[in-house]
């Protein structure tokens, strides 16, 4: 897999396996991971998150460099666990319905 | 602030709603069920989805409403105009299109015996014709179900001759609404969540803010509160058989640091439209749609029964198109949080239906902030058993069994 993200942000390619191109996806592997696991990504991408949107702004969505639609599928990740540790201090949705329920039926990808 | 926050003040402008418990037995009775189905969803209008559906000349959905028993297949024709058919061949009934979606990019052709109809709903070509008997090819053709468009959403209705027309149906929202500009909003997701509650369980459950500082406890200060923190609307109001209640922007809620740095990204997604009312806008669409405009964004409902005790949620979320990826950020952002609030509340539905099976509650106590679901199951009751039937069995707390006797 190559897990290479643009110049300046290799420090983040340790988190390549977030880099999911689905909700569905990123959903599940929030849910698989721990909440130890969850908060290092979470701490190591809030602090450069400005950052890195100011960086995928110079593109459109349709037409990103690899390793720049790698860093927007890392950033939609960051999305995902947020809930989790900005909400519910766990990984999984604190009393919620079984997540597979909700059934993806359309979306936009990216 | 406009929202006023003293108690029972919705009461005084509708008091025709009464103040009464409502029953649950339409949540529950198969009997009243069966009511529902063919007083309520084989007469009403039914938004089956948007314009953007159906792209090009050619596109079809087919729509499987099993609260009607239909397949109903809705195609674009070659002149554009969106139409509605039973999904069925007009020869011996089998059914005509397979599949969710599509492009007929010449005629619907049917597997049994090979009858084709053009994207019109025409019989165009029946093989062995000259071995038929009287066949008037020009007669026949699918069974059209009619069908209208309303700000861009595609609506059905069952009955043969439907006693309104769409924009008579719809009431004053139309003007409400009017300019809100849905074309320049995208469809980001659609999910679809099969639930064993009752249809009208989930509804209700969306239909108030009362329980948001308790059922979201992770998310409480949606809403602006009063001084012992119970939320309060800004504004309730009825259009014909449909309300919306709205809520103002609680400038009190604490952001947490990611929903700072996406609530910035995203300013189109906090602009209110001038025809939205508050800053988070619930419409309840008679009988099973719901429109929620958040700020710049806006989410549907289409709540379709199954049975009595089991129902599927179909959630749409429309976010203001975008080619920027800091914007995408933020749309995804409050697709999890949405998605993720909804979970909770689709454990608590099958919680309450389950409960109600029982048998052991017969009426629900509705307060004040929860006069949308009053409003609502009036608005059923009146469907189900009659101009006159349906509103004793609210205002006068009666038995509902009672009324089904006569």
């Amino acid at each position: 897999m190559n897990t290479l993200l643009p110049n300046g942000f290799s420090d983040l390619e340790q988190f390549a396996e977030w880099a999911l191109p689905t909700s569905t996806d990123r959903n599940r592997k929030r849910r698989a991971s721990s909440m130890d696991a969850i908060n290092a990504f979470y701490n190591a991408m809030r602090p450069r998150l400005e950052e890195i949107l100011a960086y995928l702004d110079q593109f459109s969505l349709q037409e990103m460099p690899q390793d720049a639609q790698r860093l927007l599928f890392l950033s939609l990740s960051l999305a995902e666990v947020t809930i989790a540790v900005e909400l519910f201090h766990e990984p999984r949705v604190t009393g919620g319905c079984d997540p597979e329920r909700f059934v993806v039926a359309r979306e936009i990808t990216p | 602030m406009k929202t006023v926050m003293a108690d029972r003040r919705w009461i005084k402008e509708h008091p025709d709603l009464g103040t009464g418990p409502v029953p649950t037995d339409t949540c529950t009775s198969p009997e009243l069920f069966e009511l529902e189905r063919e007083r309520i969803f084989r007469r009403t209008w039914l938004n089956l989805g948007r314009e953007e559906d159906l792209p090009e000349p050619g596109s079809y959905v087919v729509r499987e409403l099993a609260v009607a028993n239909a397949s109903v297949l809705l195609v674009r024709g070659k002149d554009r105009k969106v139409r509605a058919f039973h999904n069925i061949c007009v020869h011996r009934g089998n059914r005509l299109v397979d599949g969710e979606k599509g492009v007929c990019k010449g005629r619907f052709v049917c597997r049994f015996h090979s009858w084709a109809y053009d994207t019109s709903g025409q019989l165009t070509w029946v093989s062995d014709e000259a071995n038929f008997y009287d066949l008037d090819k020009g007669v026949l053709g699918l069974k059209p179900i009619a069908a209208d468009i309303w700000e861009g959403f595609i609506f059905i209705n069952l009955d043969p001759n439907p006693s309104e027309t769409l924009a008579e149906y719809m009431a004053g929202m139309v003007q409400q609404i009017h300019g809100y500009p849905f074309a320049q909003q995208r469809l980001l997701c659609r999910y679809r969540v099969e639930e064993r509650a009752n249809w009208k369980v989930i509804l209700d459950a969306q239909n108030e803010v009362y329980h948001l500082p308790f059922l979201h406890i992770t998310y409480p200060d949606f809403c602006p509160m009063n001084e012992h923190k119970f939320s309060r609307i800004q504004k309730f109001t009825r259009f014909g058989r449909h309300t919306v209640y709205s809520v103002e922007l609680n400038t009190d809620h604490k952001m947490k640091p990611v929903e700072s740095i996406a609530i910035n990204a995203n300013p189109r997604g906090g602009q209110v439209h001038p025809s939205m009312i508050g800053w988070f806008d619930f419409y309840t669409v008679f009988p099973n749609f719901c429109m929620l405009f958040l700020a710049g964004t806006y989410v549907t409902y289409n709540i379709w029964p199954l049975a009595v005790d089991r129902s599927i949620w179909e959630v749409s979320m429309y976010h203001p198109a975008t080619e920027k990826p800091s914007e995408r950020f933020a749309q995804e952002y409050s697709r999890c949080l949405l998605r993720d609030l909804l979970q909770e509340d689709a454990s608590n539905h099958e919680a309450i239906q389950a409960s109600l099976m029982s048998g052991a509650l017969s009426h629900f106590q509705l307060q004040d902030e929860e006069i949308q679901i009053r409003h609502f199951h009036k608005e059923v009751r009146r469907h189900i058993f009659g101009e006159e039937n349906g509103a004793a069995a609210i205002g006068n707390n009666r038995d509902a069994a009672e009324l089904r006797l006569k």
